[in-house]
């Protein structure tokens, strides 16, 4: 009973999208209309923080805030790269995290792309010479898109997912590789 | 002379050679005499027992010169088959003996292994061909006795002694309730021949009572819940190709006395009989498999296993008679042949993962599951076999364990048929239970096999292991071929076990065939299953799958690390335990356990963050032990105090006992003539 009086006090709190932003959600169509069509289904991402900041993870995380809502465009993040077709890595790649990141990319099943979000991931950014960093993300794996910014906005993001999702192999020729 | 009694003398004499081979010859003489006879004599049982089932011939034998009422014996369709059920169990367990008993020597005394086996082996066979009271139960306590001393040839290891204590205990307290159910049986007639016995009309109060008797005493050896206590301690401690014996076979002779007593010389009674059986079925089968979930020493969860299907079989058995009672014969026979075929059966799957279980204790010497894992790239064939057996008790198609639970489950639909409410709701309860304990036991065996077999050992001594001497993988394999066509074959089974009941109290002689539609025309309850079929399908299936995978399918395959959440290095710590696997259903079933937990955690001193052991102990409640067995013995002991007063060491007291003693006895002879 609580529960419905707490829902009925507080009513709807989420913010309308300020103007210019509703082409976030134009992207976000594109990428479920893709993945429709290249994966028959939702595109299953697996977050790798690398060793950011975790101001990048804040911006992903608000992908699945209530303003986007990326689950309702298959959007889908999981909790294994078992079961995920896309890579989304944050950060500088510490040296810690150098053999953990290796064997997630090992154990992502092909085809797959894997997306690097955020300056770091690219440069390292403020953290480049540091004694704890090996270096950029596409100094352990192989990258398929950069996502820049410092953090990036959700809306790059979705657009680095769009366009990683054009390097998966169509549909048709399933066989030719990755 | 007749085939029957040759056969018979054949396997007695190859026993008894076995036997006496064990007192003289030492070492792998002794081992290999032993295993022979054993073996011989076994497949000597199993052919006498085949050889009456598929001719119908009967064996007659009496020494009525021997002391008391003398030896008798004879074989109908029942005993037949028993003899069978030992043969197969003894046969195989003999051959993988022979390896098995190969660590043995020099450590515990084989003399006593050998010769008790072949005993052991020896009583079962005479027992079933029992034909008076006398030679069923001198039978019955030299199996017993037997058993007794082949638990304790592990002597010195931890609860061996207390195990075999607790047996003689409660197959004694058994075995007191027989003779009493024999001499009520017997009314006076001091022959106790079991010919007299079926033509006696004793009045429904005695029958009552004669019955109770037997499913007390018969109860105990089949390991009834709660008269199971023993079996999961004596079983797990005996060498493991006697515990498969002991779970295969032995237990399964309650079976045997129940139906002979109650089906053959009392001939069936009121509906309650049957009742109660079906009950502690139905209890028996559920609780064991609840237990068995929370073991995870193998053969201690093997030997709760053989708790829940003696269960099974009494399901079978319980509903047959109150088939019989309710007038419902085609029914009955169904259950009777549903009871013996799961007999059959489990002795086939039970010996056969008793053996398995012997194998990773040979190769491990440990039965702790939590020690255990990765034994399949280590023991493949071993794996392989258990596997098998896991399957079978599964009761997964085309299995044998399969093809019995369906006629269980079958005959206990019947029920619907039964014009009395209590009975077909009792029956309806009996097939949810059934239902639920099915469920759980795979849950239990994909446990027992995942964690023993498969992923990385957890110890050094797993690590270490090695597949084990091909006579012990020939005594695993015997039973592996069993329970592959006695599933697939149950049209053959069938009929055999349906003229093997013919006759025994009023049941119809006509033979039952396998089509499994129910005996009975009501429209929409009938039944039909081909394990056959389905094991065609199973193959059919699996070999498109693998064609549609290999030709079809992308190719590319890549072989890679199991996920572990990236971290760097893979070790058996981070597996799945048996405790963690069974912990869900122990938080379901927490009334019935009561777990109490007890977790400490011993910190660094400078900083709790740094933990240096953690030790995490948990038990379930052993219910039976407390509730009934605790008072009970604490009343024992008090009688016996209290009867330790009148046997006070002084002679002139006992003088003075033996002369009242004779004057009473005067008295009496004069007063009663």
């Amino acid at each position: 009973m609580l529960l419905f009086y707490k829902i009925l006090k507080v009513g709807v709190v989420t913010e309308p999208l300020a103007p210019g932003e509703p082409d976030v959600i134009e992207v976000a169509r594109e990428v479920e209309t893709k993945a429709r069509r290249l994966l028959g289904r939702a595109v299953a991402i697996r977050e790798v923080d690398a060793g950011s900041c975790n101001g990048c993870e804040i911006e992903i995380t608000g992908l699945t805030g209530p303003v986007y809502d990326s689950e309702r465009f298959g959007i889908h993040f999981v909790a294994s790269p078992r079961h995920a077709d896309l890579l989304l890595v944050t950060g500088p790649v510490t040296r810690n995290m150098e053999v953990p990141l290796l064997k997630t990319y090992e154990a992502t099943p092909d085809p797959k792309v894997v997306v690097a979000v955020g300056d770091c991931a690219r440069t390292c950014g403020v953290f480049r010479g540091s004694y704890a960093v090996v270096g950029s993300v596409d100094a352990v794996i192989p990258v398929d898109v950069f996502v820049n910014g410092c953090p990036p906005e959700p809306a790059d993001i979705l657009r680095g997912i769009l366009t990683a999702l054009d390097r998966l192999p169509q549909r048709k020729g399933r066989g030719d590789g990755a | 002379m007749a085939p029957e009694l040759l056969l018979l003398a054949l396997s007695v004499a190859n026993y008894a050679v076995g036997a006496l081979a064990a007192l003289i010859f030492r070492g792998m003489v002794g081992r290999a005499l032993v295993a022979v006879g054993a073996l011989v004599g076994s497949l000597g049982t199993l052919a006498l027992g085949a050889w009456c089932l598929a001719t119908g011939a009967t064996l007659a034998f009496a020494a009525p010169w021997l002391p008391l009422t003398g030896l008798a014996l004879r074989a109908d369709g029942l005993s037949a088959f028993f003899l069978v059920v030992v043969g197969l169990g003894g046969a195989a367990a003999s051959v993988y003996g022979f390896g098995y008993s190969a660590h043995y020597d020099g450590r515990y005394s084989l003399r006593l292994l050998g010769a008790m086996f072949n005993v052991l082996l020896l009583s079962l066979a005479i027992q079933v061909l029992a034909d008076n009271a006398l030679t069923f139960l001198v039978t019955w306590e030299a199996m017993s006795l037997s058993a007794y001393l082949l638990v304790l040839v592990e002597h010195d290891q931890h609860g061996t002694v207390r195990a075999a204590n607790w047996y003689l205990a409660v197959t004694h307290a058994g075995f007191a309730a027989l003779v009493a159910a024999f001499l009520v049986l017997a009314g006076g007639d001091m022959t106790g021949s079991f010919a007299a016995m079926r033509s006696a009309t004793l009045p429904p109060a005695t029958r009552n009572v004669v019955f109770l008797l037997a499913l007390v005493g018969f109860g105990t050896k089949a390991g009834v819940i709660p008269l199971h206590v023993w079996l999961p301690m004596a079983h797990p401690v005996a060498p493991s190709h006697v515990s498969a014996l002991l779970s295969g076979v032995v237990i399964k002779m309650g079976v045997y006395g129940l139906m002979r007593v109650a089906l053959d010389l009392l001939g069936g009674g009121p509906p309650w009989w049957g009742g109660v059986v079906l009950g502690l079925g139905a209890v028996s089968a559920l609780l064991g498999v609840l237990y068995a979930l929370m073991e995870h020493d193998l053969k201690r969860l093997l030997a709760y296993h053989s708790v829940e299907n003696v269960g099974i079989i009494l399901l079978g058995v319980g509903a047959g008679l109150m088939f019989q009672s309710y007038g419902l014969p085609g029914l009955a026979t169904l259950g009777f042949i549903a009871g013996l075929y799961h007999t059959l059966n489990h002795a086939c799957f039970k010996g056969l993962l008793f053996l398995g279980a012997g194998s990773v204790l040979y190769a491990t010497h440990t039965r702790n599951m939590e020690q255990l894992g990765g034994l399949i790239s280590r023991m493949p064939r071993t794996a392989a076999c258990f596997l098998v057996g896991a399957a079978a008790i599964s009761a997964l198609p085309p299995l044998n364990g399969f093809a019995s639970e369906w006629l269980v489950f079958q005959t206990l639909m019947g029920g619907a048929l039964v014009p009395h409410p209590e009975a077909a709701i009792g029956m309806a309860i009996a097939v949810a239970m059934l239902a639920l304990t099915s469920g759980l036991a795979v849950a239990c065996f994909v446990k027992a096999f995942g964690i023993t077999f498969l992923a990385l050992p957890r110890s050094a001594e797993a690590e270490r292991a090695r597949e084990v001497p091909t006579s012990m993988q020939v005594g695993m394999l015997v039973l592996v071929g069993m329970c592959v066509a006695l599933g697939l074959t149950p049209f053959l089974v069938v009929p055999v076990l349906s003229r093997a009941l013919a006759g025994l109290g009023g049941l119809p002689v006509t033979p039952i065939g396998f089509s499994l539609r129910l005996p009975f025309s009501v429209s929409g309850v009938t039944g039909e299953m081909s394990p056959l079929l389905v094991g065609v399908g199973v193959l059919l299936l699996g070999t498109l799958t693998a064609v549609v995978l290999r030709g079809v399918a992308d190719r590319r395959l890549r072989i890679g690390d199991t996920w572990g959440c990236g971290r760097v290095g893979q070790t058996p710590r981070m597996e799945y335990t048996a405790t963690a696997f069974a912990e869900p259903l122990r938080r379901v079933f927490a009334e019935l356990y009561r777990p109490t937990e007890d977790l400490s955690i011993d910190f660094h001193p400078k900083s709790k963050y740094f933990v240096r052991s953690i030790a995490y102990r948990s038990e379930v409640e052993p219910w039976f032990e407390r509730l009934l067995y605790t008072p009970l013995l604490s009343a024992l002991r008090g009688a016996a105090v209290r009867v330790r007063q009148v046997q006070a060491g002084s002679l002139h007291l006992y003088l003075a006992y033996m002369t009242i003693a004779l004057l009473a006895l005067l008295v009496v002879a004069r007063w009663s003539r």
